[in-house]
């Protein structure tokens, strides 16, 4: 009997709470925000961005979720239909998951679109839509080691630096301890180069020209330091990547990101180093390349809980303190999504890191259309052949771009 | 138990006997529930999904809810794959690494485990938990770090290249682990054949990988991989063999001492027989843990290196997960085919090894 008792007293609450919990629930909106976990400050900023967030709409609850395995998180959600109202959608990742269908379209919901920089719009964007809002973004820019100039006799690289001055300035800081740029084997690294030159992957008639001269004369530069041993892989200068070649001082010159500022602070503070734009290409071009994250909203939230996750997209991402101004003020690597905050991030890292910033401008995020991973693959391939000396550049290039011809044709 | 003494031939206690066999089964069943369950949920079923998901065009991200989550698209992906697509050299390439891989690790440490077993097994050998916890522990540690470690080991101006260097004058750093080269490679141009020299047979294409190409050998990096590969497993399988050998009595060698059996002939004639469904067994995790490798291939391989360490697992993983496409139903064709390939395999070893488990 006693025991019946209290079963039933068990059932009684457990039925009341529930009730509460539905009638309160009518008036709080839950929204689920995945993304994937960086370094601890980033975690943190990205906790305090959303508590700020609930603090200014109390209607709104958010269970955020900072997952270490974001992908594998993120698509056994996806597969299973139940996953977050708002998560974070990687450039690369677009392009399959909008035709997916998982992503709303956001071009009515994201404020002040034409703050966000042109080539972070442009990979956030399908069939004229704008999907997501852009959180923040990395560039590449050439980083230079400033006693290596000076003991070599030359001078930093100026704003107007060509292809020619950087291939002089290479053979002129080789010596026994180091050549003049590491060149890692990576297509985002020499695509920079592509872009500066004019190529692109289709021209404007939407047919392949991965292989046109202004391509094949930027791999064939990008090679040259390898070729004429002013430069070399970081793998033979005892580096595992471009950064920790620069840093050891291996090598005088390298492309790499925003990301190396913390990375050459921390580990090499006694490192001079300097950054500059990408030299100038021979036709007067500028490129460089972009890598972006942006904050999407699920195409399975309707109402309500629609426009709270917009309002909050909105707040992370915006014109508000919270959103692109707090990326800025927090002055970890990644910089601010708008433009009107990029002098503020100079100003919070150093003026002298204003190159990534001034890149930001003309960059592009090297991202293939969908069903052209097999071009990734090929591309992949080229680069390492060619900077392992395996492979003429044009021959490299034109197998890399023969593929995604064929994938063209298959496509029609 | 009764019914069994009195039974025969009496129709009333047959009857008992039946639904005491029955009682048996429903017992025997019950216990082995449990893990037919686990087995099946975790180990089965999902092996069946993949299969399933491998005649489609699932990308693995467009939700299985969705009208059009996926097509059944048949053998599409395996001839994507296997046959006529455009990455089968890839495929190809994947499978010669692997089986490189496969034939340079499982014998030397199988070997390396049974003599170092048979070592610290030894009576005259002293401090012998020192040697078992020494031999074991790169077993333990993680892969990764282990990995990390060997990648800072073996770097172009790494203790590796330093103590070769100091031993001989002459010694030109190899950067082992960005180097492509074969191995085979390397031993036919020290003596004079090349490419250019062996004639245009071996540029004959077989399975879109030309012949020179197949008997590459395994890279220098890849090498590289195998030895870190050796130096972790050999430990594991050392202590099973350690424990097969404590488990044959003292008194069979007694026995061939007296008759005067040498320790090599004791070794050869006793040791070896007596351990062979061991060795099967060794054998058998070697030849699946090795067509399987992943973690070391995902840390040591690097942007130089992608042809020639590739392995299939990886291949696998990089189909469903990076890139610009990703594709979890061609990921999914891959590990089928590797699948089949590592039963194929241990099925022809259990031929050859012959360690039939019902003679023990």
């Amino acid at each position: 009997m006693k025991i019946s008792r209290t079963i039933g007293l068990v059932l009684i609450c457990a039925m009341w709470y529930t009730l509460v919990g539905i009638a309160s629930a009518q008036d709080m909106v839950t929204l689920r925000v995945w993304t994937g976990s960086s370094s601890p400050v980033e975690n943190e900023f990205k906790e305090a961005q959303i508590a700020a967030f609930e603090e200014a709409n109390p209607g709104i609850d958010v269970e955020l979720l900072i997952s270490p395995d974001y992908g594998t998180q993120i698509r056994a959600g996806f597969a299973s239909g139940d996953y977050a109202e708002v998560f974070t959608v990687g450039q690369f990742d677009f392009p399959q998951w909008q035709h997916d269908g998982l992503l709303a379209p956001g071009s009515m919901y994201i404020e002040a679109q034409d703050d966000i920089y042109q080539g972070l719009r442009d990979a956030f964007t399908a069939d004229g839509e704008l999907y997501c809002a852009a959180k923040d973004f990395s560039t590449l820019a050439l980083l230079y080691n400033i006693d290596a100039f000076e003991a070599a006799g030359i001078d930093a690289p100026s704003a107007d630096w060509t292809w020619n001055d950087m291939a002089a300035a290479a053979a002129a800081t080789t010596n026994d301890d180091m050549v003049g740029f590491s060149a890692a084997a990576d297509k985002f690294r020499w695509m920079t180069l592509f872009y500066a030159n004019g190529a692109d992957v289709f021209d404007m008639d939407g047919a392949v020209a991965f292989d046109s001269d202004a391509a094949i004369e930027a791999l064939g530069f990008y090679q040259s330091f390898v070729a004429d041993g002013t430069g070399d892989l970081p793998g033979n200068l005892n580096a595992g990547w471009n950064g920790e070649a620069f840093g050891q001082a291996s090598a005088a010159m390298t492309i790499e990101g925003n990301w190396a500022i913390g990375y050459l602070n921390d580990t090499f503070p006694d490192l001079n180093w300097g950054v500059a734009e990408i030299p100038v290409a021979p036709n007067g071009g500028r490129g460089t390349l972009t890598f972006t994250e942006c904050w999407a909203v699920s195409s399975r939230a309707e109402g309500a809980v629609a426009e709270a996750a917009w309002a909050l997209v909105n707040f992370l991402t915006g014109e508000g303190e919270h959103g692109g101004h707090a990326v800025a003020a927090a002055g970890f690597g990644v910089m601010p999504a708008r433009a009107q905050f990029a002098d503020l991030w100079s100003e919070t890292v150093g003026e002298e890191y204003a190159a990534f910033v001034t890149g930001a401008g003309y960059a592009t995020a090297p991202i293939f259309p969908l069903g052209f991973g097999d071009l990734d693959a090929a591309v992949n391939e080229a680069t390492s052949l060619v900077m392992t000396m395996e492979d003429d550049v044009a021959d490299a290039l034109t197998e890399a771009a023969d593929v995604a011809r064929e994938i063209q044709a298959e496509m029609e | 138990m009764s019914a069994a003494t009195t039974a025969a031939g009496n129709p009333v206690a047959i009857q008992d006997q039946a639904q005491q066999n029955r009682s048996d089964a429903f017992a025997g069943l019950s216990f082995v529930a449990p893990a037919a369950i686990v087995l099946f949920v975790f180990l089965i079923l999902p092996l069946l999904v993949a299969l399933y998901f491998s005649f489609t065009n699932w990308s693995g991200t467009r939700p299985l809810d969705h009208p059009e989550a996926y097509e059944v698209v048949g053998l599409k992906n395996y001839d994507r794959w296997l046959v006529s697509g455009r990455r089968v050299d890839d495929f190809y390439r994947a499978i010669r690494n692997t089986l490189y891989y496969v034939i340079g690790v499982v014998p030397v440490q199988t070997v390396f485990a049974l003599l170092l077993a048979v070592v610290v097994n030894q009576r005259w050998l002293t401090r012998k938990g020192f040697f078992r916890t020494a031999f074991y522990f790169p077993s333990i540690t993680s892969s990764i770090v282990v990995s990390f470690i060997f990648l800072f080991l073996f770097s172009a101006g790494g203790p590796i290249n330093a103590v070769l260097g100091a031993l001989s004058p002459n010694y030109e750093p190899v950067a082992w682990t960005t180097n492509n080269d074969g191995l085979f490679h390397l031993l036919l141009e020290s003596l004079g054949i090349t490419e250019d020299t062996v004639g245009a047979w071996v540029e004959t294409e077989i399975m879109d990988i030309d012949i020179w190409e197949w008997i590459a050998g395994p890279s220098v990096a890849l090498s590289t991989i195998m030895a870190l590969a050796i130096w972790t497993t050999t430990g594991t399988l050392m202590v099973i063999y350690l424990a097969a050998l404590q488990g044959i009595p003292s008194s069979v060698y007694e026995a061939a001492e007296v008759d005067g059996a040498t320790n090599w002939a004791q070794f050869r004639h006793i040791t070896l027989p007596l351990l062979k469904p061991t060795t099967f067994f060794v054998v058998t995790l070697g030849l699946i843990g090795t067509f399987q490798v992943f973690d070391q291939i995902y840390v040591l391989q690097n942007d130089q290196t992608g042809r020639t360490t590739t392995s299939v697992a990886y291949l696998v993983y990089n189909t469903a997960f990076e890139g610009n496409s990703p594709n979890l139903a061609e990921a999914s064709a891959i590990a089928i085919v590797l699948f089949v390939i590592i039963f194929i395999a241990t099925i022809l070893q259990r031929r050859f090894v012959g360690g039939d488990r019902a003679e023990e």
